[in-house]
């Protein structure tokens, strides 16, 4: 949590969206049957769908109001305009490319390539592979300026990997190679060790981290997936190429 | 005769599960898992009874049970390893314990912190226990009287209370927090009309927002965001001795300890509110009715043993409004409600008519979670130390992977994740700007029956709120609600000093009020 100096500059803007959020669920909610018949109900008032949505639409907007308020009468007239300022000054840009908001912002991008890109398209044991392998090796070597360019690399490697999917050439070379998404996967990991590799090659002690970091990458996947797949009996998100592979072993004898 | 069918029942259930080899292997696997949850820094017992939901998906209604509740008994307590030894409470639960925890292990006493730690746990688990067992009958009988206005205000409550008392900053955030939660609840199609809300055109919201996966994002998501985003380390360990159980100790504090597990019930029923608050509220009292206060925050056992007991006994508390009323008592219970409700059980005053032995096997189960735990704890304390030198930058993605495919595997949709993670990283950004979680998430489980039984109440009242004030509980619960959101403003606090002086001829010692609560007003 923020120090209260800066929450209470914070609280402005975030009374203001939580006060402009409890509009719109108003405004939502209006539009929501309140008279007349819907689906053979006679509607009256106090047993509208809109009813309760009305009240958390309001509260909402009024304790946003109230934050406001709050907020406003403790940092005061010059702190409002001191913020304002600060909004709009360099130090804004400099705040933003702080180590511990790259740090944000890794996290951010590894999570979300890996749930809206990689887990429905493909194979999750290599998705989670891919996911712990840049998770841990940036975050591990505990180190700002290596984590920046393994996040750019990693980057690079997401955008190729939307294109291929967004142009269609998953479908395209299904029909010559299983598993085309899964195959660059692999290959993906292959690099993107070989980068981190050449990063740190020059310094032992992240030669040793780095190590453990891919065999946990690979571990845990390989516990956690196949209990939930073969114990539990929890298809994958995605079945590829690996959970061909495990399920021709598993099935082969059991 | 009921009482004596209820102790042989009681027993009945505890034999059952204590001569099954499967309940028991289970048992002793959840708890070491939750004390190994609670002894991480970052990870905390709720998120293990999340990450848990998932996997118990596919076992019985029973044993899911003896797996969640040992895990949420064994995480409660793990807590205190990390404070004894690192001065990093585990979990915020054992904040407190840290303050007398760490002097005794510097001071090479350790081993004589966990044991004490481990024992006063148990005994405070197995008090709440009696008090599952005790008062659950009670609060059913009355619950089975309340109507619909009872049902909405007491969610309503519910809610307002969490986000009173969970608050770390302005009140007035926890009660946002809150009724955001109950704005998610009302996403969906409604329960009397099926008209859809907020679905934004999503056909996968039509049926609502599931609400274990956005518990497993609210919880998990920004813990593993703020322990990688700040770098945090955990230090060197202090040394640890042999464990003994300190049974004279605590026989010389039975008082005390009486007293703690009191105080952690009480704390545990209140809707919402965790065990990190009976922890302090416990320490507090102990510190205040001590002769020798000075001696807390440098190794005093008494200290420990009073945050520990009210913790763990904190956890029976919590059951009591969740069984009897479907009111979660602190967040792991929350997650709890939802595996139950995955379960096909539904918490609530028709659970005794439902499930008659239902809650005598939670009884059962907590009394055989808290002996595993003095087990496990004397046995096992010196294993699962090693853990705390596992480098979070290491644990927190696997926890990121468990949190993605437990999301998922609760109804195997990926929608759930398309849900989860924007939620994990909103609640992420409240966390940061001083919103509490547990009203949020309270919100998102409450709101289904606070929506339903407004409106039930107002049809059969043909949309007069009049009952409200002609039914006894009606009228106190909405007095109460009434209280607690006049009570923090300023201009009550004036006008209360006013008509105490002129009654009492004294002034209250609330009068000066903080600078923050004073802009309230």
């Amino acid at each position: 949590m923020m120090d209260k100096d800066k929450l209470r500059k914070a609280d402005i803007f975030s009374g203001s969206i939580i006060m402009l959020f409890g509009l719109w669920i108003i405004s939502q909610a209006l539009q929501m049957p309140m008279k007349g018949s819907y689906g053979g109900v006679q509607n009256v008032w106090y047993v509208s769908p809109a009813l309760l949505p009305l009240f958390v639409g309001a509260m909402i907007a009024l304790l946003g109001a109230l934050l406001i308020r709050i907020a406003l009468k403790t940092v005061g007239r010059q702190g409002l305009t001191d913020t304002l300022h600060w909004l709009g000054s360099s130090e804004l840009i400099h705040f933003l490319k702080s180590p511990a908001l790259f740090r944000f912002y890794a996290m951010v991008v590894l999570f979300f390539s890996f749930v809206f890109l990689n887990i429905p398209r493909i194979d999750f044991f290599l998705g989670a592979v891919l996911f712990l392998i840049v998770f841990i090796t940036m975050f591990y070597f505990d180190d700002d300026a290596l984590l920046k360019k393994m996040l750019y690399f990693y980057l690079a490697g997401t955008v190729a990997s939307l294109a291929f999917f967004s142009l269609g050439l998953s479908e395209t070379l299904e029909a010559s190679l299983p598993y085309p998404g899964d195959w660059l996967t692999l290959a993906f990991i292959i690099v993107y060790c070989i980068y981190v590799w050449s990063l740190i090659r020059n310094v032992p002690p992240l030669r040793k981290k780095y190590r453990t970091a891919l065999i946990l990458a690979v571990v845990a996947p390989f516990t956690i997936g196949p209990i939930f797949k073969y114990f539990l009996l929890v298809p994958m998100p995605k079945e590829g190429m690996v959970v061909a592979v495990l399920d021709a072993i598993w099935y082969w004898d059991f | 005769m009921m009482l004596f069918d209820r102790i042989g029942t009681f027993f009945g259930i505890v034999f059952h599960l204590a001569s099954d080899p499967i309940s028991i292997a289970v048992l002793f696997g959840s708890v070491l898992m939750g004390i190994i949850f609670g002894a991480m820094p970052g990870l905390t017992s709720t998120l293990g009874v999340a990450l848990l939901t998932a996997l118990t998906y596919g076992m019985d209604t029973s044993l899911a049970m003896v797996c969640l509740l040992a895990i949420y008994v064994g995480g409660t307590y793990g807590g205190s390893y990390s404070a004894i030894l690192i001065n990093i409470p585990g979990t915020a639960a054992a904040a407190a314990t840290a303050l007398d925890g760490y002097p005794l292990a510097c001071k090479g006493e350790g081993g004589r912190a966990i044991g004490l730690t481990t024992t006063a746990s148990t005994i405070g688990t197995i008090i709440s226990m009696l008090f599952v067992v005790s008062i659950s009958p009670i609060i059913s009988y009355f619950a089975l009287q309340f109507t619909s206005f009872e049902f909405f205000l007491l969610a309503f409550f519910g809610i307002l209370i969490s986000g009173t008392l969970t608050s770390p900053d302005l009140v007035i955030k926890g009660w946002i927090a809150g009724f955001l939660g109950l704005f998610l609840a009302c996403v969906g199609r409604d329960l009397l009309q099926f008209y859809p809300r907020f679905t934004l055109g999503f056909a996968e919201l039509d049926s609502g927002v599931e609400v274990v996966p956005v518990l497993i994002g609210a919880f998990g998501i920004p813990q593993i965001i703020q322990v990688l985003k700040d770098r945090f380390q955990i230090g060197e360990t202090q040394k640890l001795q042999r464990i003994i159980p300190e049974i004279g100790t605590v026989v010389r504090n039975i008082p005390a300890i009486i007293r703690s597990a009191l105080i952690g019930v009480g704390i545990g029923a209140v809707p919402g509110i965790g065990e990190d608050i009976a922890g302090w509220v416990s320490y507090g009292t102990a510190k205040n009715t001590s002769k020798h206060p000075e001696t807390f925050g440098k190794g005093e056992l008494q200290g420990v043993l009073a945050s520990e007991t009210a913790n763990n006994a904190c956890v029976g508390g919590a059951m009591i409004p969740l069984l009897n009323l479907g009111i979660p008592g602190s967040p792991p219970a929350a997650m709890l409600l939802g595996a139950l409700m995955l379960h096909g059980v539904t918490p609530g005053p028709m659970i005794t008519f439902e499930h008659p032995t239902f809650i005598m096997e939670v009884a059962a189960i907590l009394l055989l979670a808290s002996c595993a735990m003095f087990v496990t704890g004397l046995l096992l304390a010196k294993q699962v130390v090693k853990v705390l030198r596992i480098p979070t930058q290491i644990f927190m993605p696997i926890i990121g992977v468990l949190c993605i495919i437990g999301s998922y595997s609760l109804g195997l949709n990926i929608f759930n994740l398309y849900l989860m993670l924007p939620v994990g990283i909103i609640c992420y950004f409240l966390t940061e700007m001083g919103y509490p979680i547990a009203p949020l998430v309270i919100g998102v489980i409450l709101g289904p029956m606070a929506d339903e039984n407004l409106r039930r109440a107002l049809m059969v009242s043909q949309g007069s709120f009049m009952p409200v004030f002609q039914r006894p509980v009606s009228l106190i619960l909405f007095l109460i609600i009434v209280l607690t959101v006049v009570s923090q403003f300023d201009w009550y606090r004036n006008l209360k000093d006013r008509l105490l002086q002129k009654v009492f001829g004294r002034r209250n010692p609330h009068e000066t009020v903080p600078k923050e609560k004073e802009s309230e007003s």
